[in-house]
């Protein structure tokens, strides 16, 4: 009894640490640079989806199945979504930020069309199974399995979080923060802005590709519906409220909130008899829709995140603008 | 005795609200007189202006327009109260036509005066009826200012106020401006101007305000202030070179 | 085959003009890409589908069929109130969310983020309400009638058209011959420099969101007349009504309807060349083009 529970939870926490990666890969992009991806879903999946192609046995009628080792897989879908980060960065970034939103929420769209589209590339809409699972072999013992996953993943957060943490203190990271705070001043020490902004909005785009691939082999199969505008939700909600800029909000966040949608899918479907299940989800989103909005308006730091950077990304900028720039507050 | 028509009471004021750059200002200024705010870069000239207007928040102190508190009141009753205020830069609606933006500036006004109100603008400035239709965007840096100008004199302010109204004009253009300002405060507009012009600002005006880090430093009538060279040690320094001989 | 496609392209076009039209006045004094707009759209044929079927179920002769239009009177009444009651969905949202976050200073970015909460929470609201299962206004069949050059209509079809066009003239007229839509332009191009005018920006900011939320009201209702009802309506339009008003030009009525029709000709002839599964991706096409090229759009002012 006790095992099984003990189980379940490391089965949980493995779940929550992989979307714990994809909120540090977000937090290198907003909390680090301001930049706001309303289309995470779609790097995530790409990174699934190369993982899964390079690392799963041949198929008939679709490519892949390279049978490669799971390490290539994970990398290969890091790299894959860090390169499409950096071509759809190049294109928009050096426009207004809200047409960034508009253009990697139209980037998701695009990505779940070919998902969808290509079945002689991804599968279509059965998506690919069979994918390899680390320690695989072990997978009888369900329960040592799950302890073997739990620290796979585990390790995976560790490294990506020592790793972005040191990139966020090197001469990298110093010359970002200056970007931030005074762009013309770095601009005038001959840094480069944009070129500083793709890199991050690259390297973003690279964790969630690997953390898109760590959860694809986890479950052991994908599909495009994996990859809807909630999943971008999820993700984004998991940062506000863990608290963006901080890296340790990025993890804290990704294991509450998934804690809070699992309880909440838990309680509200208890409201709900069986046939009316998927109003209970549609529910459940509609109550973390307005948990979001609330966190905004009410802390939108975050439990971690400090006041810092709130001044810095939260509020409009200190010098004010022109009139014709901004409504003022009193509106 | 002239009746107040403008009284600032210890103002402070600043963007932020623990970076006070009005720090405690008392003012009063009487029907009539055409007033010259002057000082160094930074003193705080145009932020007092655009308090009075209220487009920077107020930490303390009260505006009194004619007796009337209007420190709370919101910027666009302000202009309906009598403020007109012409911002130094942006301070016409380039993609209207000239007609469209004196049109929108007397929609405050009973319909009925509307258009005899715009019909009086254009016998103002005839430069401007000339070329009612022209998208403003295209109109010269005068004739923008002329319209700035007419935009906010149309509803008929109790006080006007402009920020550096000579900013970025040809000498010829500052002094016919600076003509059309005598006139406007000649026909009984009460006039606050801010001028880093100092010598065509105190030419016209009756009366001198110094500011200096946000204080008033000085406030004499006009004439006295032209030669005095308290007034140039105590603000002028280097500037003396940026006097401009009209 | 072509022309066909071209008449489908204008239809389209049409319905994702009027929408353009909201999110293009919203964009350019509101200032910041709202992702409820699509939201709008469904919950206000949603709206008008509950108040025309319970028009339907008080007075059954609404529901007949009116002339050769596949729908009674009860839909062009429940039109109306939905047009007001998702005016007032978008004042209050407005009020709960945004106005708030605009007084204390938010970065635009948030607001978009908020948005992008309050869209989900919105949508799937319907679905919590309405299921997922399409819904119609009216069981009709329509025949298409055969027009000039080949191509095809039904009444419902050229009504939809027809409606389009009135109500994008009604909406050009509004902002250049109104003191009303003089206000909005002026708010639009300099806030500030409105207030100083003696404009009230908060009653301008309550307008725009009434017209915004009536015109994809009326958006809304001519998409699940022509094609069906559900959830998702707002969300599939979302990007193709994003591509065109950023095409049109933020801020310019005729550019967002041209735009939307130019959207809506490009899908048409997608749909008719290449296969309809890739129908949703010339949005996304159109848009990076638009970025790439040209990022003020056809009719667009310098960018704030």
């Amino acid at each position: 009894m006790i095992l099984d529970l003990l189980s379940y939870g490391a089965f949980f926490l493995t779940m929550a640490l992989s979307y714990a990666v994809i909120c540090l890969g977000l937090n290198v992009q907003w909390g680090q640079t301001g930049l706001f991806n309303v289309g995470v879903a779609g790097f995530v999946a790409v990174g699934a989806y190369t993982s899964a192609l390079l690392t799963t046995p041949f198929i008939a009628d679709r490519i892949g199945g390279f049978g490669l080792p799971i390490v290539i897989g994970w990398l290969g879908g890091g790299l894959v979504a860090g390169l499409l980060s950096a071509a759809l960065g190049f294109i928009t970034l050096r426009l207004r930020s809200d047409y960034l939103a508009i253009a990697t929420f139209g980037a998701a769209v695009m990505i779940q069309l070919v998902l969808l589209n290509l079945l002689g590339f991804t599968g279509g809409p059965f998506g690919i199974g069979f994918i390899p699972r680390p320690f695989g072999d072990l997978a009888e013992n369900t329960d040592l399995f799950s302890y073997a996953n739990l620290a796979v993943m585990a390790a995976l957060v560790s490294v990506t979080y020592l790793v972005l943490e040191h990139l966020v203190r090197s001469p990298w990271g110093r010359v970002l923060r200056a970007i931030r705070e005074d762009e013309t001043a770095a601009r005038g020490l001959g840094k480069n802005p944009e070129a500083y902004r793709l890199q991050a909005f690259a390297i973003g785009g690279f964790v969630m590709g690997l953390g898109g691939a760590a959860q694809a082999h986890f479950i052991g199969f994908i599909a495009p519906d994996n990859y809807l505008p909630t999943l971008t939700f999820q993700v984004w909600t998991m940062l506000i409220i863990g608290g963006s800029g901080n890296m340790r909000g990025a993890i804290l966040g990704g294991v509450l909130v998934w804690g809070i949608w699992a309880v909440s899918g838990n309680v509200v479907s208890q409201f709900f008899p069986a046939s009316e299940q998927a109003r209970a989800s549609s529910l459940q989103i509609v109550l973390i829709g307005i948990a979001l909005c609330v966190v905004l308006l009410f802390r939108p730091r975050g439990i971690l995140g400090e006041n810092a950077t709130v001044s810095r990304h939260i509020k409009a900028r200190k010098k004010p603008a022109t009139g014709s720039a901004s409504l003022s507050t009193r509106t | 005795m002239r009746s107040e028509i403008l009284k600032l009471q210890g103002l402070v004021s600043g963007y932020q609200p623990d970076l006070p750059i009005i720090q405690g200002v008392d003012l009063s200024v009487g029907e009539g007189e055409l007033v010259v705010m002057l000082g160094p870069n930074g003193a705080g000239k145009s932020t007092l202006v655009k308090t009075i207007a209220g487009l920077v928040p107020v930490h303390s102190g009260r505006v009194f327009l004619a007796g009337a508190d209007l420190t709370d009141v919101p910027t666009h009753r302000k202009m309906r109260q009598g403020l007109g205020f012409v911002p130094q830069t942006e301070n016409i609606f380039a993609t209207m036509s000239i007609r469209e933006n004196l049109q929108l500036a007397a929609q405050v006004l009973p319909k009925a005066h509307r258009a005899a109100r715009i019909d009086a603008m254009l016998a103002m400035f005839p430069d401007l009826a000339a070329r009612q239709s022209t998208r403003s965007g295209a109109l010269s840096g005068g004739q923008r200012q002329m319209l700035a100008c007419a935009r906010a004199l149309i509803v008929e302010p109790q006080i006007l106020i402009l920020d550096e109204p000579s900013a970025g004009l040809s000498p010829k253009m500052v002094s016919e401006v600076f003509e059309q300002l005598v006139r406007i405060n000649a026909s009984g507009v009460t006039t606050i101007l801010v001028e880093q012009n100092v010598k065509a600002g105190l030419q016209i005006a009756s009366r001198g305000v110094i500011l200096v880090e946000g204080r008033v430093a000085h406030d004499a009538p006009a004439d006295g202030l032209l030669g005095d060279p308290v007034v140039s040690e105590l603000y002028l320094g280097g500037h003396k070179k940026e006097e401009v001989t009209a | 085959m072509i022309t066909q496609a071209i008449m489908d392209g204008l239809i389209n076009g049409g319905i994702i003009g009027l929408g353009a039209i909201g999110v293009t006045l919203t964009y350019s004094i509101l200032r910041f890409a709202n992702f409820g707009h699509g939201e709008l759209l469904s919950w206000g044929a949603y709206v008008a589908l509950s108040l025309s079927a319970a028009l339907g179920a008080l007075l059954p002769s609404l529901s007949t069929p009116i002339g050769p239009f596949s729908f009674g009177w009860s839909v062009p009444i429940a039109l109306i109130g939905s047009m007001i009651l998702t005016a007032l969905l978008a004042l209050t949202v407005d009020w709960l969310l945004f106005g708030r976050l605009r007084r204390s200073g938010s970065a635009i970015i948030i607001l978009v983020m908020a948005s992008f909460g309050a869209a989900l929470a919105l949508r799937n609201l319907l679905e919590f309400i309405y299921t997922s299962k399409p819904a119609y206004f009216t069981n009709a069949l329509q025949i298409s009638k055969p027009l000039f050059g080949g191509m095809r209509a039904t009444p419902d079809q050229l009504l939809v058209l027809g409606l389009a066009v009135v109500t994008v003239v009604l909406v050009h007229l509004l902002l250049t011959r109104t003191p009303a839509g003089r206000a909005m332009r002026a708010v639009s191009e300099n806030a500030q420099l409105a207030a100083l005018t003696g404009i009230d920006v908060r009653n301008v900011i309550r307008l725009v969101w009434i017209l915004g939320a009536a015109l994809a009201a009326v958006a809304g209702v001519m998409s699940g007349l022509l094609v069906q009802i559900r959830p998702t309506m707002g969300l599939d339009l979302l990007l193709p009504l994003f591509a065109a008003s950023i095409l049109g030009g933020i801020g310019s009525v005729p550019g967002a309807m041209l735009a939307g029709l130019i959207v809506g000709l490009a899908e048409a002839l997608t749909v008719q060349v290449i296969g309809a599964e890739w129908r949703a991706a010339v949005a996304f096409v159109i848009l990076v083009a638009v970025l790439l090229l040209r990022p003020n759009g056809l009719f667009g002012k310098a960018p704030a």
